[in-house]
């Protein structure tokens, strides 16, 4: 009976695959002959069905008909001979291809024939999908496509908040679900005994980091379990493009020693190219220095990302709750406790999600706005084939009347539109491609995963489905207005151009639609100029004009020789000031618009911390006397710091900022109340307050976890410190310059060696930079999106010109009566520019509605001013309404010019 | 004679155009003439369908085409069944007589 229903069903005439294998093959190469024979299956059939019609014209001349009658008749009785014909195609089984090369071969001619209209649908396309093309390659690299590491979707990254030393190892030992690794951000260090000293960037990484992340060496190993303790950590690894260009891929480099930070390791293993964790510019790894004895490092200061591979078998959700179930008894290890609410927020997510972080909303909003601009250039082109359906609706007429039906038309039709999106879409992605390492620089250079943005398969396949979506969305309207077509009235000569009415209502709506989408995409715009104004125009808290800085980085080893430290930056900064050029020199910690600084857990006498916190954070900037000046940071209050600060034996004093002043001594003189930093003993006064300055970024003053400011003296710190508490070695210079654009720098390596030996200096550029620097994303989302809905704007314009100058040149002959009867240039000129105005206004209303509720999506990406700012959403109304205007002034200015008689002469 | 053509049954072309052809090789004319002369002119064949039916079968390799001289001495293509589709004609004739026996015992009994 199985084999019944099968004959059934080929027999039907749809199951071809459902025959035995055999049929099936035969099957096909019948296929596959007739569509190679097709010119020959094509005359063949032609034969066949003259043959079948001189029969039944014989039958009737038989019957005594006369000949031309029964020719005649016999037609007649025939039917349709295209439809047989392509019905027999169709049974055939070639037909759809066939049709298809039909298709594209009749869809060339006609774009070759008006190379106007295809040179503009090609190139507005082209536009769009290029645009898509360039910014998907982002969304790709950066977002989708999976870390280059094994079972990446394993790999997960703890948030709510960094942990020190004491707490990370403390989960590391605990955890029985995750392997769980740490690396210290953007470490640098020192490679000295050779000839000049180099500052290597580099990370130190727990020594199960490599193993966590499930990648080996390319030659040696990696580190071992314990290799993070004291004494077992002189080791160190290279990246490859180090072991490349120091040792010119020498594989006996393992076991060679080199002078990191004065420490002497032992090679052990160089990584593959293309490893690049935690951060591109890694060129080195050495281990966690993991020393329970230097309290206040391992517990309070050295706060550090933490990953883990969940080991097989866990979910996410077991590690979360082990973490939780950890806290308590994490908490309880620290020798000062901490506020019982620390880490309460720490939980797990994706490493690549952690990677990523705010990229994604800033790309998923580039990739919305280049979507839009899209839609925009589909509605561009929509009206452009609108136009040409009404000048084409004589050859739809024919094509019908031979027989062709309705959804063959518009296969044909969408056919067209696809090869003109396929078309648009190639230059698009070739300029794309072309373009991409240029878009990749106006990123941000510490945008994550920029490395990985590549066009790959994905792209391809993306935009591949782009183009053909894209046809069709452009061209399907328009192919089902044109298919409709009323026979009798397109085939009498000099036929009305019947649809135009219709047709025209769709370009208008398109048009309508067409603003909107322009109004939604320049609000944005808008929004996001006026914040990077607004941020740009930030008062930063100091005076960057003239100031060049220099980073100036010891060995970490330097300063454990009391008042070396000390002593070699007094000296350094000696030479500098007698410098000519250099008016003011000082020396910080870190710089400003970085987060940089230490980060210190203090009491603050006679004033309680919160409930169930046991100390405050400060971050305490380390400043040479001469900083605040230097710099240009007001004293507002009491005094600054100066010579006799740094003193032996001096009172021990601290300066805070204006902010933390109000925070914690409201309505209070500040001067006299005293600090003391957690693990010393000895309590600082505060002698003086200062101008708040922008620490993290221009657009946050401080991080949240944060609640103040303190400035300490280097020298103080650096003569009564001791053991633990010895001054950090690495400072950085400000130096103000009496002119912009200071030589200085080319000769600070010099000044630099002349004081002491070994000692690299880096990052020589002029405080200025920073602040770019600190505006740099915003910056980037702020060009990249005003220039897609400048785009957009272009696109828009020229919607509405295309429509008010096709309407203009259908109402010729009324413009033509108008005139004969007396109106006047300027009324028509009203007249035609109302209904770009018109037009406008409908675009603008539902632009400013989109808007309102779209523009909440980027509120992340705004600073200073709301969503729906109403003075952007004024001024781009007016914009585009003005737009309008101008795009309908020229086919006005056409139409004021028309000559009545001429006019009412036309057709 | 209002209404003497009936539409034809899903399915049954082919089995008309396979039976027409045992008789011997046919072209497309002749064969439509044929079904229509000997249901005595209660079923008509449409070009528009027949065509394509021929050209199914001929896919399938039930029937094999070939140029000859018609009656009328003319130039016509010539169907002619080929083994498998008189295996074909069998089965579909069987299926025909079960399923026709069924519905006139259901159209009687009921």
């Amino acid at each position: 009976m199985a084999e019944t229903d099968h004959s059934r069903r080929t027999d039907s005439g749809h199951n071809i695959a459902g025959a035995t294998p055999m049929k099936f093959i035969s099957d096909l190469s019948f296929r596959i002959r007739a569509l190679f024979q097709r010119q020959a299956a094509e005359t063949d059939l032609d034969d066949e069905l003259r043959s079948h019609l001189e029969h039944e014209v014989d039958k009737r001349v038989r019957a005594g008909a006369p000949s031309d009658a029964a020719i005649r008749d016999a037609r007649a009785a025939f039917g349709g001979v295209e439809r047989i014909k392509e019905e027999t195609r169709e049974s055939r089984g070639l037909n759809f291809i066939e049709n298809l090369a039909q298709d594209i071969r009749y869809g060339l001619r006609m774009m070759v024939k008006t190379p106007s209209f295809t040179a503009v649908a090609v190139l507005t396309l082209a536009l769009g999908i290029g645009a898509n093309t360039a910014v998907f390659s982002l969304v790709n690299g950066v977002v989708l496509r999976p870390l280059p590491l094994p079972e990446p979707d394993r790999m997960v990254a703890m948030t709510g908040g960094e942990y020190t030393k004491g707490p990370f190892s403390f989960i590391r030992a605990q955890s029985r679900t995750m392997d769980v690794a740490a690396y210290a951000d953007e470490a640098e260090f020192n490679w000295t005994g050779i000839d000049r000293p180099l500052r290597i960037a580099g990370a130190s990484v727990s020594a199960n980091y490599f193993s966590a992340l499930g990648v080996a060496p390319e030659v040696g190993r990696t580190f071992q379990q314990g290799e993070d303790q004291p004494g077992a950590d002189r080791v160190v690894i290279l990246s490859h493009a180090l072991w490349d260009h120091r040792f010119g891929r020498a594989t006996n480099v393992i076991g060679n020693r080199i002078l990191l930070e004065g420490v002497s390791r032992e090679i052990i293993g160089v990584m593959p190219a293309g490893f690049r964790f935690p951060s591109t510019k890694a060129e080195l790894w050495v281990p966690l220095h993991l020393d329970p004895k230097d309290i206040g490092d391992y517990w309070y200061s050295s706060y550090m990302p933490v990953i883990a591979r969940l080991r097989p078998g866990t979910t996410i959700g077991q590690a979360q709750a082990e973490l939780a179930a950890l806290r308590k008894p994490m908490l309880a290890q620290f020798p000062y406790p901490l506020p019982a609410d620390s880490w309460q927020k720490a939980s797990l997510t994706s490493l690549q999600e952690r990677i990523v972080g705010d990229e994604r909303e800033k790309l998923l909003i580039l990739l919305g706005a280049v979507g839009l601009l899209l839609l925009i250039a589909c509605a561009n082109v929509a009206n452009l084939l609108l136009v040409r359906a009404a000048t084409r609706q004589k050859e739809v007429a024919v094509r019908t009347a031979l027989g062709a039906g309705r959804w063959r038309i518009m296969r044909q039709l969408i056919t067209e539109s696809v090869m003109l999106s396929v078309l648009g879409g190639t230059i698009g992605m070739g300029v794309a491609i072309y373009g991409l390492p240029a878009l990749k620089s106006l990123l941000p250079a510490d945008t994550p995963r920029l490395a990985d943005v590549t066009v790959d398969g994905r792209v391809l396949l993306f935009v591949a489905l782009l183009m053909v979506a894209t046809g069709i969305v452009f061209g399907a309207a328009p192919a089902f207005g044109a298919s409709k077509v009323d026979l009798t009235n397109s085939l009498k000569a000099g036929g009305q151009r019947g649809v135009a009415g219709g047709n025209h209502r769709l370009s208008k709506s398109l048009v309508v639609g067409e603003v909107a989408i322009s109004v939604v995409l320049v609000i944005g715009a808008g929004l996001l100029v006026k914040s990077l104004w607004l941020l740009s125009n930030v008062d930063p808290g100091f005076r960057c004009e003239t100031i060049l800085t220099a980073r100036i980085t010891p060995d970490e080893t330097f300063c454990e020789v009391a008042g070396r430290c000390q002593m070699f930056y007094s000296d350094l900064l000696g030479r500098i000031r007698a410098l000519p050029g250099v008016t003011e020199v000082a020396a910080v910690n870190e710089l400003p618009l970085g987060g940089g600084g230490e980060v210190l857990p203090v009491d603050i006498e006679a004033h309680p911390t919160r409930p169930g916190a046991h100390n405050h954070l400060l971050l305490e900037k380390l400043v040479t006397t001469d900083y605040l000046s230097t710099m240009g940071i007001p004293i507002l209050k009491g005094r600054g710091l100066n010579e006799l600060d740094t003193s032996a034996h001096s009172q021990w004093v601290v300066l805070v900022s204006k902010s933390t002043a109000e925070l914690f001594w409201p309505g209070i003189d500040p001067v006299g109340q005293r600090i003391k930093v957690k693990f010393q003993d000895q309590w600082r006064t505060v002698v003086g307050v200062v101008g708040d300055v922008r620490e993290s970024t221009m657009a946050v003053p401080l991080e949240s976890y944060l609640e103040g400011v303190i400035y300490v003296a280097y020298g103080q710190q650096a003569v009564q410190g001791s053991g633990t508490e010895a001054p950090p070695a690495e400072m950085t210079l400000v130096m103000r310059t009496s002119q912009e654009n200071s030589q200085i720098g080319a000769e600070l390596t010099g000044i630099v060696a002349g004081v002491s030996h070994d000692v690299p200096v880096t990052h020589v550029e002029p405080l200025q930079g920073r602040i770019v620097e600190s505006v740099a994303g915003p910056r980037s989302t702020a060009l990249l999106f005003s220039f897609f809905s400048a785009l957009a704007l272009a696109l828009g314009a020229v919607g509405i010109y295309g429509v008010i100058s096709y309407s203009v040149e259908q109402r010729t002959r009324e413009i033509g009566i108008r005139m004969a009867l007396g109106a006047r240039p300027g009324t028509i000129m009203r007249l035609i520019v109302g209904q770009g105005a018109k037009l406008a206004v409908g675009g603008v209303l539902v632009g400013v509605v989109s808007a309102l509720a779209l523009t909440r999506l980027m509120a992340g990406l705004l600073y200073g001013v709301g969503a729906t700012d109403s003075l952007t959403f004024f001024g781009v109304e007016l914009l585009l309404f003005l737009v309008a205007i101008a795009a309908s002034y020229i086919p006005a200015r056409r139409a004021m010019r028309v000559d009545p008689m001429t006019a009412l002469r036309t057709e | 004679m209002a209404n003497r053509n009936i539409e034809l049954p899903q399915g049954t072309l082919d089995l008309l155009i396979l039976r027409t052809l045992a008789a011997g090789p046919q072209h497309g004319w002749a064969i439509s003439e044929r079904v229509q002369e000997i249901s005595s002119d209660v079923l008509r064949i449409q070009q528009g369908s027949l065509y394509p039916a021929l050209h199914r079968l001929e896919r399938r390799g039930w029937v094999k085409p070939r140029w000859g001289t018609s009656e009328n001495n003319r130039r016509a293509k010539f169907y002619e069944l080929t083994r498998s589709g008189r295996r074909q004609l069998e089965l579909e004739k069987s299926l025909w007589r079960k399923l026709t026996t069924a519905v006139a015992q259901i159209l009687d009994t009921i």
